[in-house]
Parts: C-alpha cells; sequence; structure tokens
C-alpha cells in the first residue's frame, strides 16, 4: 500500500486549477474528462514525481456543510511546506491572496493559512 | 491625561484584533503558550537543525550539534526531541538517507553514496536505509530502475485513480 494521492474538494475545478498552478505554482499532472466533472491533479514543481493533490469536485452535498464549516473556523483543509516562509507570504499577499493568519511561530514550525479561493483554508508550513 | 488616553485606546486595539482572529488561530495562539512557551528556545534549536542541515556530510556527534545551542548536551537533546518529535541523532539519519535516495537515483555507487552521505560504514548505512525507506539501497535502485520503462510503456497505469480501458 502506498500514499500516492492526497485531495482538496473544490467548489470550481477550473478556478482551482488556475489558483493552484498560476498563483501557488504547483504543475498540473493529470486531467481526465469525465463528463460534468474532471479527473484532475497537480503536483509540486520542485517534487513533480511527488505527492499528487486532486482538485476534487464539490459533487456531494453534504462535504459542503464540512468545508463551510472548517472554512469559517479559519481551520486549514491541508498544509503545504515551503523554504522560505516570510518570502512566500509576500509573494502570496503580492498576488493578492488573503491570509487570515500571518506568519506564526509555533515552537520550531512557522505556519500561516490562507484562502484558496476554492472554499479552503490553506496551511503552509516552514520547519 | 495624556498618559490615561493611550492606555485606554490598547486594550480596546487589542480587543479587535482578537474578535477577527479566526477559531483556529486562537487555538494555536493557545497551544503556542501551552507547550511552546519559550520562544527564544526554539530559536536555538532551529539552529542547531540547520547545522544538521548543512553539516551531514562530515563526521558530527551530538557535542557539535549541541556546541551550536550553547545548551547542555541533555538539556539540548530533550528541546529537539520536544520540538521535532525526534532525536537529533534520528534527524540526521533521516537527512543522510534523503540525500542518499537522490543521489542514488544519479547512478552514483551504492558504497559511494553511503561515504559521501556521512555514513562510516556500508553495513550501517544499508540497515539504516532499509529501516527508513522500506527497501534496500539496491533494491531501492532496481524499482526506480524497472518503473521507468514501465511508465513509458504504460504512462496511465501510473494515472492514479484513471480507469480507461487500457488500464485493465
Amino acid at each position: 500500500m502506498k500514499i500516492k494521492l492526497t485531495s482538496v474538494m473544490v467548489n470550481n475545478q477550473d478556478k482551482a486549477l488556475k489558483f493552484y498552478t498560476e498563483i501557488l505554482g504547483f504543475v498540473k499532472k493529470t486531467e481526465i474528462p469525465m463528463g460534468e466533472y474532471k479527473w484532475l491533479t497537480v503536483v509540486s514543481k520542485e517534487e513533480q514525481d511527488g505527492v499528487e493533490l486532486v482538485l476534487e469536485p464539490m459533487g456531494f452535498p453534504p462535504a459542503r456543510i464540512y468545508q463551510k464549516a472548517l472554512f469559517e473556523a479559519g481551520i486549514p483543509l491541508t498544509a503545504f511546506n515551503v523554504d522560505d516562509i516570510q518570502k512566500e507570504y509576500e509573494r502570496l499577499e503580492k498576488l493578492g491572496v488573503v491570509f487570515s493568519m500571518k506568519p506564526t511561530n509555533m515552537g520550531a514550525a512557522i505556519l500561516a493559512v490562507f484562502d484558496d479561493t476554492c472554499g479552503n483554508n490553506i496551511q503552509i508550513v516552514q520547519v | 491625561m495624556n498618559n490615561q488616553t493611550n492606555t485606554s485606546a490598547k486594550p480596546k486595539e487589542a480587543q479587535s484584533c482578537t474578535t477577527a482572529m479566526s477559531f483556529y488561530h486562537k487555538q494555536i495562539i493557545k497551544i503556542k503558550e501551552d507547550i511552546y512557551p519559550k520562544d527564544y528556545l526554539y530559536k536555538q534549536i532551529v539552529q542547531a537543525k540547520f547545522f544538521i542541515d548543512t553539516h551531514f556530510a562530515n563526521d558530527i556527534n551530538l557535542n557539535h550539534m549541541a556546541g551550536e545551542t550553547f545548551f547542555s548536551k541533555f538539556h539540548f537533546l530533550r528541546l529537539f526531541k520536544t520540538i521535532y518529535g525526534r532525536t537529533p541523532y534520528q534527524y540526521l539519519t533521516m537527512v543522510r538517507i534523503e540525500k542518499a535516495k537522490r543521489l542514488l537515483q544519479t547512478n552514483i555507487p551504492v558504497t559511494e553514496v553511503c561515504f559521501s552521505v556521512g555514513f562510516d560504514s556500508a553495513s550501517s548505512f544499508t540497515g539504516l536505509f532499509k529501516k527508513i525507506t522500506g527497501s534496500t539501497p539496491s533494491g531501492f535502485l532496481n524499482n526506480q530502475k524497472k518503473q521507468t520503462p514501465s511508465m513509458a510503456k504504460a504512462p496511465l497505469k501510473y494515472m492514479p485513480g484513471c480507469f480507461s480501458a487500457t488500464n485493465i
């Protein structure tokens, strides 16, 4: 058994692809049309054979309630690692990304949380 | 008078800041206060971690690592474990193995990789590599080699969740 994928539920796959590639800087790995939705994954530019992030369509209404509750509480759905969080925070903020938590020290880690514009909070971490 | 307005303005400002804070942000601050109250200590531990990240290929020991922080060895060990969840040696081994994985992929012989990432014996390298990655260095290499041509032949097999006819 291997871990190859993780997913974020997004309310619009096209918008999500734009945000995750153009703003965050990930690279599209797979796009397979499947009727109304598509199988859509992105990977880190630095680790293109690494774990794939599925931009999963919000096709199941109860999931929306879960997503909304997490979002309103400011809880990140998942987290990505960065080498220099201050630099990344400044870069993203310049691109118009909204942060609900600016870089905050937590022991040896520094955390920040931003809105992915597709219904989720995402955390970036520098360890 | 001036002093009074200053003191009354301060808490108000702080309050408006807390109300804008998300539930998560408040939790983070609470956990930080409860578990990691001494920011200055962690900065020194992070410094030691950077030292490991840059000197992993050398023959470094606990004295060198603790020396970076000006703490005693035991204090250093305990703090490192508290904030990283592993001991400095466990962390050093992990850094070395990660580096070794990358070097192995560039066709450098196993023994050469072993010494260039800082291990002094091939058997301890192989043992630790297996313990951490689940396969021996040569097994890891073989898996990598096997995967590349088959990936080129049937790329759909490597597309997780793709149920196209050619995949079955």
